[in-house]
């Protein structure tokens, strides 16, 4: 669906009056301060979207339709996003203070979700990628906040697979991955064109659907798919690859971008890149901006990066932990683990603290930290 | 979401009690449970493996090394005896992908398996083109490609080469023994680093120098070596080679040296010593946790799957053309995947977590 430009803003118009969402705390949670929220899977498989405490807290529990991927929490609502993992095709906007669903989005006929997507900036709009299945194209779909969040905005995320996607803060410039697998849902979670997928990292304006920059790694490279993401306010872009060739290959897994320039790839330590088994799960990028990690579950370790120096610094291990998020503080991050085990890592200090829990779940790709 | 009125609360008072008791009767193997079991498994299952590995691939060394010294049939015969061996040996702890095997990617060192690219025929045949002395030496190895230091390789060289093309000392011949030694090398360092550390970071899992946080932690990589074999037997052994209609026996894992149904029997028979063999085995723990008939079931499982082995017919480079056999390895490929359903749902009884994000991730 594309629209014209003086209907896109009527609909900008429009929405400048947010859907009637209390902020006022509900008594059962007065003294409990969010944490973190994320889905996760419990024990009777099961799939929930929780929010926790700073305690361990369950301050909220959802109980979800089916497996989700990523969790956004509106910059000033007390409102969760949660995205269907790919092929699903439903978001449950869920009030953690009222603990209620507000709405369950669900894709439009012939599309599918692929598991990420995000507030604007400023909580007018919610932003997706996804496929236009009848012919396996990327899209990026804008969704103004309100009762039916209607379509605003529907582009071309100019690839195949569009997995995250993310706003580069105070600008309009919206950065995506194009993971390049293409996948059906007649097909489940099969990769179909594993020989010749070509993943991108787009850089695009949100308010005309512009394609700012589009940068691909080099030919030999191609089956180093570009999934995770995160933009710092200059534009820095860390990338978490993962390669979709055949085991045994040991090939940078971690790479950054600077707008207008390529693509450039980072070196972890020979055993350390070995270590993380040719997949990272996700990345970000600390409240410095300066610093990122970068999850490889399938290796058990989190890999630690300065933007500065483009340089590694440091890896943990972390067994199935795979959801970051950062602190308020310079240099520190959140992880959660498929284990159920949270950690809190600060660089800075070489300090790893185990989060208190009060359930056992099966914490899912990626998790999000709550403003205070 | 969760409103609660007062009324309710007798009763959900009770159903927590009754959950309280069911989970009593069934509750998770204890830390030391887990530590029993991880101790039993290290001595009685790992060690030996690693230690027989590394014994059959120094013999292996010798033996290439006597056959360029002198390249007689019956030199070549020793060589290809002790190959079959070293291959006995590494087939029967193949199944361990954790821990000094898994460093500096060790496991595929040892074993690039399957090969869809033909990456090993064509690295191999560009070193023996070129036939550079300076590539004779483990050191050179250590940084070639993965496709010419590992079983396979050697295993065309020693199975597809004329003894007239392992006379005068050939570069076919040294990079025989040169690979035969690589591979000594690394089952011997395998061997040492779980002699040396691994196995006591296993036994003082919890502490602060151990790798694991628990003995439960530690057990969920050896649970992992028990259940996620089965499916890559099936799929990489079983159904790749049976190519869904046309049968490609080419796709057999090490069908130059006629075992690949040899190699399925040892997989087989590895993963049930380390489901049953051992003093204290994943077997006695599911008793324990009241779940004799599912163990029952798994050992009637593991029993079906041996017998059909036996009744195949070997070598599968050959008798995969044969309906029999088609119809034989299916009814395996069933079995296995029942092995696998039954073992996974009883890894809920243990509480065991193999991986959620690392096993299917996005």
């Amino acid at each position: 669906m594309e629209i014209n430009r003086r209907r896109f803003c009527q609909l900008l118009g429009s929405t400048l009056l947010l859907p009637s969402l209390t902020l006022a705390a509900d008594d059962d949670n007065r003294s409990a301060k969010p944490m973190f929220a994320s889905a996760a899977k419990d024990s009777a498989g099961q799939f929930h979207l929780y929010l926790i405490g700073q305690q361990g807290e369950v301050m909220l529990d959802h109980l979800l339709p089916g497996r989700a991927h990523h969790t956004e929490v509106h910059p000033h609502l007390p409102l969760l996003a949660c995205i269907a993992r790919r092929p699903g095709r439903f978001i449950d906007l869920v009030d953690y203070r009222q603990q209620r669903l507000v709405k369950r989005i669900n894709a439009g006929s012939g599309r599918h979700f692929f598991g990420h997507g995000i507030f604007s900036e400023d909580g007018r709009w919610l932003i997706t990628t996804e496929n236009e299945i009848s012919s396996g194209q990327g899209r990026v779909v804008i969704r103004a906040l309100g009762a039916n969040y209607p379509i605003i905005a529907d582009y071309p995320s100019y690839g195949i697979g569009p997995h995250e996607l993310v706003q580069q803060p105070g600008s309009s410039v919206l950065t995506v991955a194009n993971g390049g697998i293409l996948t059906h849902p007649n097909h489940g979670r099969e990769k179909l064109n594993l020989d010749s997928m070509q993943p991108s990292l787009l850089r695009l304006d949100i308010l005309t659907g512009k394609r700012l920059e589009q940068q691909q790694l080099p030919a030999h490279l191609h089956q180093l798919s570009i999934r995770h993401i995160d933009t710092n306010p200059q534009g820095t872009t860390v990338i978490a690859l993962q390669y979709q060739g055949e085991k045994g290959h040991n090939l940078p897994l971690v790479a950054v971008h600077q707008p207008g320039q390529p693509i450039e790839l980072l070196h972890a330590p020979p055993a350390v890149n070995l270590a993380m088994k040719g997949y990272c799960g996700s990345a970000r990028i600390d409240h410095s901006g300066r610093f990122a990690a970068v999850s490889a579950p399938r290796g058990d370790l989190i890999s630690f990066w300065d933007l500065h120096e483009n340089q590694f610094i440091s890896s943990i291990k972390s067994r199935d932990g795979c959801g970051l998020a950062a602190t308020n503080n310079s240099a520190e991050f959140i992880i959660s683990a498929g284990t159920g085990r949270c950690l809190r890592h600060n660089l800075q200090r070489g300090t790893t603290v185990r989060l208190p829990s009060t359930i056992a779940t099966a914490w899912d790709n990626h998790l999000t930290t709550l403003p205070i | 979401m969760n409103s609660t009125s007062k009324t309710l609360w007798p009763i959900l008072l009770g159903v927590s009690l009754l959950l309280t008791t069911v989970s009593v009767l069934h509750a998770a193997p204890s830390e030391q449970q887990w530590q029993s079991l991880n101790h039993s498994l290290v001595k009685e299952h790992i060690l030996p493996r690693y230690q027989a590995l590394q014994h059959s691939s120094a013999k292996l060394a010798t033996s290439t090394t006597a056959l360029c010294r002198q390249p007689e049939q019956k030199q070549l015969e020793n060589a290809q005896a002790d190959f079959q061996q070293t291959m006995d040996a590494w087939q029967e702890v193949q199944h361990i992908q954790f821990g000094p095997i898994e460093t500096l990617m060790r496991n595929f060192s040892m074993q690039f398996w399957p090969d869809k690219k033909n990456l090993i025929g064509k690295q191999l045949n560009l070193l023996l083109q070129q036939g550079n002395p300076d590539t004779l030496s483990t050191d050179y190895l250590y940084k070639a490609s993965i496709g010419v230091k590992g079983l396979p390789a050697l295993e065309r060289l020693l199975f597809t080469s004329s003894l007239h093309q392992l006379t005068n000392n050939s570069y076919r011949c040294q990079l025989s023994q040169t690979i035969a030694t690589y591979i000594a090398i690394n089952s011997r360092a395998t061997l040492d680093e779980w002699n040396n550390g691994y196995s006591n970071s296993l036994s003082i899992a919890g502490s602060q120098n151990s790798y694991y946080d628990s003995h439960q932690e530690a057990a969920v990589d050896l649970m992992k070596s028990l259940i996620e074999p089965i499916e890559a037997i099936r799929d990489q052994k079983i159904l790749r080679p049976l190519g869904g209609g046309q049968v490609r026996p080419k796709r057999s894992e090490s069908w130059r040296s006629q075992r690949s149904l040899r190699n399925i029997q040892l997989n087989i028979a590895s993963i049930r010593h380390l489901y049953s063999g051992t003093t204290s085995s994943v077997d006695s723990l599911l008793r324990k946790q009241g779940r004799a008939a599912q163990a029952d079931n798994i050992s009637i499982l593991f029993n079906r799957i041996e017998q059909q082995l036996k009744t195949v017919q070997a070598p599968l480079i050959t008798s995969l053309y044969q309906s029999a056999t088609v119809d034989q390895l299916l009814r395996i490929s069933d079995a296995l995947q029942q092995l696998d359903r039954g073992l996974t749902a009883e890894m809920l009884t243990l509480e065991i977590q193999l991986g959620f994000n690392s096993r299917d991730g996005d």
